[in-house]
């Protein structure tokens, strides 16, 4: 009796000795107190580009300078979007034009984000739902590489894939994850090879090409690699518009129009040569 | 006598032609893939969940026949959001002492022959609502209820790797399930009457129906005062402080959203004048009425009619110029010098560049010459552009794509003069059309292409 008497007066203090402490930190006090209680999740972060590169992303970036309600608020995808949408809009934006996206927005309110970013706690996962998935804090984790001039997968890419069939398993069937992330390789397999037939093309052609014909390709070329990486955003982030309208026929149209460069010079340069041969074969002029 | 050998002749093979020319259609369509070039490609796996009825098998993983609880009991701990939503929608709980809709009402109970919901499985309870939505079929394009045929029976649809148009269908899915909108396992109407419902296949470059409406007045009072709406009440006049994409296309709840469309998708000039248009024209000022005075709101559709007319008179003049290119073989590279025009037949004997809507511009966006892109270009996307923002309300919308469309026709009448000049050029000093060979004919992904359908 004594003893569970002792137990009573004790769980005061030894909830308190559990709980966060309250007040404001920084991140380096945060980063101080939690690396001796979990080290990995430091570790991770700071192997994540979040704490590699600028603008850094702290902490307080995502979970504000106080414990009270820091997790849920580090969930919500405002968060993320808040920089990501100044980095580069389009990975906002093929998220948004989502399905997943739309349900967190229309319906988000009304959920307990408290919740850990697990199975069954989500009706739709946001950002965070999938990119820091069980407090993952390593990002890296759950992208794919993105190289489009790579012909083999890289073996970095298969942990990516593993991790991709349990998260989305959470939701969806296995078949069906297994199949949408087969059809997203192949689609992005597709706007590789239009991007090499780009470069094949501008290489295979260097020689008739004047400085004013490389920049324009050059231009045109940079386009189709956001084009290529549009079709990856809206793989990664099932937006239909994404996979195509800025992604395929987007490709088609700068690489058809880069072919329209070299074709373009290649053809003047027949008729000058016509012509300095008429006039008696002097040197055909430089393109 | 022999005028009547003539007739039965003609008789005879008409006869015979008829249900020939249905026989062919029919064969074409039996094929491993959907619709008229079904038998050119195979689908996707993942166009069984796009197109379940002509596409799902069903996973043989686990066997026996179950009941309702017990698929509950079950996927509560295998797949446990798919029954949090479940139990939180109207199937759970129907009310007025009604049984719950259990999860084999529409996937089946037979755990080895279960089968995706199709429109047509709702209807055993939504007939009306599937009635009003299958209803769309006798207005033709554009409408949801034939989105997929649309789809599918496109020729650039066909002729591509499917991996790459995958994507196309997980749209035009809105013909072949219902959850496009009402998404599963929720399945709320609420989910549905707000317009990020439709955005996520209403946006891009085509149909930019997001940003058209979100810059309307109507989507910026939505933007702001959405929070405060309940959308729980039904889509009719008094329950709305603004329209939504649903309110004015499905007014009432109507599933039927085909019904009003006066200028189609403004891919083609229609006159917007027909006796059946001014209908549909008195349907539009009865929904506007709700909140504007008939007048006014008639104004606002003549507004329209005159920005459409405005676009088509730049989109002729470009297509005039295109026409008069082709017919001088003038296009660079020509109908001969590139791959044929996807899936046809007399593609191969007769080359010809697409130009306009009933020759198949719509297809032509790949191995075509530079300008004939411009013009898809300006014809998909500006025009686009322009219609839905002048139809939604955003007049900034209407100048910014005024001013594509004028750009557009001033570059494709540049480039065609630059292509008079070089073709004549190379007539004179070469005597023949230049040929850009294999730079257009081959290539990774040309060749690819070529293969794989």
């Amino acid at each position: 009796m004594r003893a569970w008497l002792l137990l009573f007066a004790l769980l005061p203090a030894l909830a308190a000795a559990g709980k966060p402490p309250a007040g404001k930190f920084s991140n380096s006090e945060c980063v101080g107190c939690h690396a001796q209680r979990d080290a990995a999740l430091i570790a991770a972060w700071r192997a994540s580009s979040h704490a590699r590169t600028a603008p850094k992303a702290d902490c307080i970036a995502c979970h504000g300078n106080s414990h009270a309600g820091s997790n849920a608020r580090a969930r919500h995808d405002e968060v993320c979007i808040d920089c990501h949408e100044k980095l580069n809009r389009a990975v906002v934006h093929s998220y948004t034009t989502s399905k997943h996206a739309v349900i967190v927005k229309l319906q988000g309110n009304a959920w307990d984000w408290s919740q850990p970013l697990a199975r069954g706690n989500y009706r739709a996962p946001g950002c965070a739902y999938c990119h820091l998935h069980g407090a993952e804090h390593d990002t890296r984790l759950s992208t794919t590489p993105w190289d489009p001039f790579q012909t083999s997968v890289a073996s970095a890419q298969e942990t990516t894939l593993s991790r991709r069939q349990s998260v989305c398993g959470d939701c969806h069937a296995p078949r069906y994850v297994a199949e949408q992330t087969g059809t997203g390789e192949r689609m992005q397999k597709i706007a590789r090879m239009k991007l090499r037939e780009a470069r094949a093309a501008m290489t295979d052609y260097q020689g008739v090409l004047s400085a004013d014909d490389r920049r324009t390709i050059e231009t045109l070329f940079a386009g189709m690699q956001e084009h290529g990486r549009n079709v990856r955003l809206g793989v990664g982030h099932q937006s239909p518009d994404y996979q195509w309208w800025h992604g395929q026929p987007a490709l088609d149209g700068d690489l058809l129009r880069i072919k329209g460069v070299i074709a373009e010079r290649e053809r003047r340069v027949l008729v000058e040569r016509a012509r300095s041969a008429a006039n008696g074969g002097a040197k055909p002029g430089q393109p | 006598m022999n005028r009547r050998r003539y007739v039965w002749a003609t008789l005879i093979v008409t006869l015979l032609a008829i249900p020939a020319g249905y026989g062919y259609v029919y064969w074409n369509k039996s094929g491993p893939g959907a619709g008229v070039y079904s038998r050119e490609w195979k689908p996707e796996p993942v166009h069984a969940y796009w197109d379940p009825d002509r596409f799902y098998q069903p996973v043989q993983t686990v066997q026996g026949e179950f009941k309702g609880e017990q698929c509950i009991a079950c996927h509560a701990s295998v797949t446990p959001g798919i029954v949090n939503d479940w139990r939180a929608s109207r199937h759970a709980s129907p009310g007025n002492g009604k049984p719950p809709v259990y999860c084999s009402a529409c996937h089946g109970s037979n755990h080895q022959a279960l089968h995706m919901p199709t429109p047509k499985i709702c209807a055993q309870c939504h007939e009306r609502r599937v009635a009003q939505f299958m209803d769309e079929k006798r207005y033709g394009f554009p409408s949801h209820a034939l989105a997929m045929e649309r789809a599918v029976d496109a020729k650039h649809f066909a002729d591509k790797p499917k991996a790459e148009v995958a994507a196309c269908l997980q749209c035009h899915s809105v013909a072949t399930k219902c959850d496009s909108c009402h998404t599963r396992h929720r399945f709320s109407a609420a989910e549905a009457r707000r317009p990020e419902a439709c955005l996520s296949c209403h946006s891009g470059p085509p149909h930019p129906d997001d940003d058209s409406y979100f810059a309307s007045a109507h989507g910026k009072k939505y933007l702001a005062e959405s929070a405060r709406q309940d959308w729980s009440k039904p889509l009719a006049k008094g329950n709305y402080a603004t329209p939504t994409c649903a309110y004015c296309h499905m007014a009432n709840g109507n599933h039927q959203v085909a019904d009003k469309t006066i200028w189609k998708f403004g891919l083609q000039e229609v006159n917007p004048n027909t006796s059946a248009n001014e209908v549909r024209r008195g349907a539009w000022i009865e929904v506007c009425s709700d909140c504007h005075d008939a007048v006014w709101s008639a104004a606002k559709l003549k507004e329209t009619d005159g920005e459409r007319k405005q676009a088509w008179v730049r989109l002729y003049k470009a297509e005039n110029t295109l026409k008069d290119l082709r017919s001088k073989d003038l296009l660079y590279p020509g109908a001969t010098q590139r791959p044929a025009y996807p899936m046809d037949a007399m593609e191969k004997f007769f080359p010809h560049a697409r130009i306009g809507y009933l020759d198949g511009q719509a297809s032509a966006f790949y191995n075509v010459s530079p300008i004939e892109r411009d013009y898809f270009e300006m014809w998909y996307f500006a025009n686009l552009g322009a219609y839905k923002s002048a139809a939604h309300g955003d007049s900034a919308g209407v100048s910014h794509w005024h001013d594509r469309l004028d750009r557009a026709l001033a570059g494709i009448e540049t480039e065609a003069a630059r292509l008079h000049t070089q073709g004549e050029a190379e007539k004179k000093k070469l005597g023949r059309r230049a040929d850009p060979g294999r730079l257009w004919r081959d290539g990774e992904y040309t060749d690819y292409n070529r293969e794989h359908n």
